[in-house]
């Protein structure tokens, strides 16, 4: 167990290594002259120069500025956002919580939904049921998100009007940040009308979630189907019916455990397509998510911002698909059960 | 009256190459307290028979039968709720691999418990009835030989040994006290002092709980010192049937008499290092089954007519199906 922790954190380390590595290079691979990319100014005086390329350690070699870089990074210091002019490491730390609050309830959406017809699926099995649930699946999975996006934001805030068209809250409630999950805030929070409030935070995650769940509804339902069948047609299932049990019993003793503990990990990890997808919706839905400020940070040419954002992401995904990858294997070293492992 | 009567079962699987018929006019008679032996070779439907009687059966299975009576009810007419209750009181059955017939993340104890019957207990009220249930459970398991019951009981599939396991699941077995148990090869792959062990309870339980047993086996030697009755099979045929003694002594079809040549100590006039005879060639697969008579391309004895599927003859209890039995050369 040691081992397999060993191992997992000297990869995450490496990795993280190799990303700080590249983000850093992205200062020169931008066009133009690296320290007016980061700081904005364009034309300073020599002296002025000097002075900017010493503040940003840019004069030493490049191993050395790499170095100065990655301290920089571990001391909070991300640099400055050019269009707000806020610290970076503030502005992205709430906008990734935001997409992950979004992605997080995408996922709850799609387990909700996507287990109990996976589990129908399995246990109708080639019967019609199945194949109507597949059909749908294969429908949902081949719809693009953000026309989903704009399909929903058509028919359900403008159309209808169910639903506000874009946004995390209304203007009218000021939220104190805290946690950076919006509906844990308003719950800490002391606001008069705090009921509200939470409605309102609801009503605005509804569309853009149900909307990035759709595709990873289907994946779960499928995987969860796939493994229905499996179990189902087990010997220790045709076992227990042949002691007498009813099909009832069968399935809610034997059949559900059997058949997620092995997809468990395979499930969790659809949070990182979720992410993806929410990163696409937010532009859609002016979410103040991750997704949205980097397109912001694109149009605006905010280089610093740019390679901030997308150091964040990619090492969160990175971060959260290595630590699941080493659960998964301290509890299941061949690939078996769990509970092979507990020793 | 039998127990269960079956006559002229046949089973057919779908496959790509459409309807094969894996059991071709099956015919069992199992009656009250006698140990029943099925013999053939692996791959000749014995387990299929099994889950067939049992009703494990997928949808791509379609069964047929003259006739199949549990102590005169029919199975194949009742409704599935009623069969489910018969099979859940009265016939419990032993798989061929225990582990893989146990749920793996459950414990023993667990699994035990779940088909102890509650009118299998003593009478008491509900708050007792889990202590009850624990009781009857650890007596089942000594009753099977195993020891350390407490430890066993909250133990994983996996986590204990074989033979162990196969134990666990003949109490599994007699929780219920059925009237029947069919082993399904209990004993495929255990050392030979596991195997006698499993075999000697088997044999313990049929004669102080006038239990019948079904004993399902590729292993003549296991079955013939405890079994009365024998039904062979050889590909989804029953090729022969009768009291155990009588075919020792006196086999009709041309397999039995293989089998029972191919297995050395039931010859007395075996000369030191003679050759053992068996038939050529192997049992075929239920992809390229030969019409007539399934054992034709094997068989030593085949002429034309075995094209044709040889009727069920009967002399008293001995029942055999072959268009040239063996006691006909001695005419
Ligand atoms: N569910 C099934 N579908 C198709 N073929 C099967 C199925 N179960 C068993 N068979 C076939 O039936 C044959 C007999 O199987 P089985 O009853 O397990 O033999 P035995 O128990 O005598 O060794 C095997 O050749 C196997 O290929
Ligand atoms: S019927 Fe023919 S082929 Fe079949 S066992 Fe008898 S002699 Fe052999
Ligand atoms: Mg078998």
């Amino acid at each position: 167990m040691l081992k397999i922790i060993l191992r997992h954190v000297s990869l995450l380390i490496l990795t993280l290594f190799i990303l700080s590595f590249f983000s850093f290079s992205l200062a020169y691979l931008f066009p133009g002259d690296p320290l007016v990319n980061l700081t904005g100014i364009r034309d300073s005086s020599e002296q002025g120069y000097a002075i900017l390329a010493k503040q940003y350690a840019m004069q030493g070699s490049f191993l050395s500025q790499y170095w100065e870089y990655v301290n920089h990074l571990f001391s909070g210091n991300w640099g400055l956002s050019f269009s707000s002019g806020l610290p970076l490491a503030e502005e992205i730390s709430r906008s990734l919580a935001a997409s992950v609050e979004l992605s997080a309830y995408a996922l709850i959406v799609s387990f909700v939904v996507g287990l109990p017809l996976g589990f129908l699926a399995g246990l109708r099995h080639h019967k019609l049921t199945d194949f109507a649930l597949l059909t749908t699946s294969v429908i949902g999975y081949s719809i693009p998100v953000f026309w989903a996006a704009l399909i929903a934001i058509l028919i359900f805030s403008i159309q209808l009007g169910w639903f506000p068209l874009s946004g995390r809250i209304s203007l009218l409630y000021d939220v104190p940040y805290q946690t950076g999950f919006i509906l844990i805030d308003i719950l800490l929070s002391d606001l008069p009308d705090k009921e509200f409030a939470f409605k309102d935070a609801l009503r605005h995650l509804v569309l853009p979630s149900v909307s990035i769940a759709i595709v990873t509804c289907t994946i779960v339902m499928r995987i969860t189907r796939r493994s229905v069948v499996e179990v189902m047609s087990s010997e220790y299932i045709q076992a227990a019916y042949a002691r007498g049990l009813s099909p009832r019993q069968v399935f809610l003793r034997h059949g559900v455990k059997n058949a997620l503990i092995p997809i468990l990990p395979l499930l969790v990890m659809q949070f990182t397509t979720l992410l993806t997808n929410a990163m696409i919706v937010e532009t859609i839905f002016s979410w103040p998510g991750i997704g949205n400020g980097l397109i912001q940070a694109i149009y605006q040419r905010d280089f610093p911002a740019i390679r901030a954002g997308m150091l964040a992401v990619s090492a969160l995904v990175l971060t959260f698909t290595i630590t699941i990858d080493m659960v998964i294997q301290i509890f299941d070293p061949a690939g078996r059960r769990p509970e092979n492992a507990t020793s | 009256m039998s127990l269960l009567d079956i006559k002229n079962l046949t089973l057919e699987i779908d496959s790509q190459s459409g309807w094969i018929k894996a059991l071709d006019k099956i015919n069992l008679v199992i009656n009250e307290g006698q140990i029943h032996a099925l013999v053939g070779e692996s791959g000749s439907g014995k387990s299929i028979i099994v889950k067939a009687i049992v009703g494990a059966i997928s949808d791509r299975w379609r069964i047929t039968a003259d006739r199949m009576t549990w102590r005169g009810q029919d199975l194949l007419k009742m409704s599935v709720r009623e069969r489910r209750k018969i099979i859940r009181s009265d016939i419990s059955v032993i798989f061929q691999n225990p582990k893989s017939s146990l749920d793996p993340i459950v414990t023993l104890g667990d699994q035990l418990k779940e088909v102890i019957l509650a009118t299998r207990l003593e009478k008491g009220m509900f708050w007792n009835r889990a202590k009850a249930r624990k009781k009857y459970a650890s007596e089942l398991l000594h009753r099977v030989g195993i020891k350390d019951h407490e430890v066993y009981m909250r133990s994983l599939p996996h986590q204990i040994p074989n033979d162990v396991c196969q134990k666990f699941m003949i109490a599994m077995a007699l929780a219920s006290q059925p009237k029947l148990v069919i082993a399904d090869d209990p004993t495929r792959g255990m050392e030979i002092t596991d195997k006698s062990q499993i075999l000697k309870l088997l044999s313990r339980v049929n004669k102080v709980r006038k239990l019948s047993i079904l004993f399902v086996s590729h292993d003549l030697l296991a079955i013939s010192s405890m079994a009365d009755h024998m039904t062979v099979l050889y590909c989804g045929q029953t090729v022969e049937s009768g009291r155990m003694s009588q075919l020792r002594k006196r086999a009709l079809h041309p397999y039995t008499k293989a089998l029972l040549e191919s297995a050395p100590s039931f010859r007395t006039d075996l000369a030191p290092k003679s050759p053992l005879s068996s038939l050529g060639g192997t049992i075929p697969s239920f992809q390229h089954l030969p019409i007539g008579c399934r054992l034709g391309p094997r068989c030593p004895r085949a002429r034309r007519e075995c094209v044709k599927v040889p009727e069920v003859r009967r002399i008293h209890e001995h029942t055999y199906s072959c268009h040239f039995p063996l006691h006909r050369d001695q005419k």
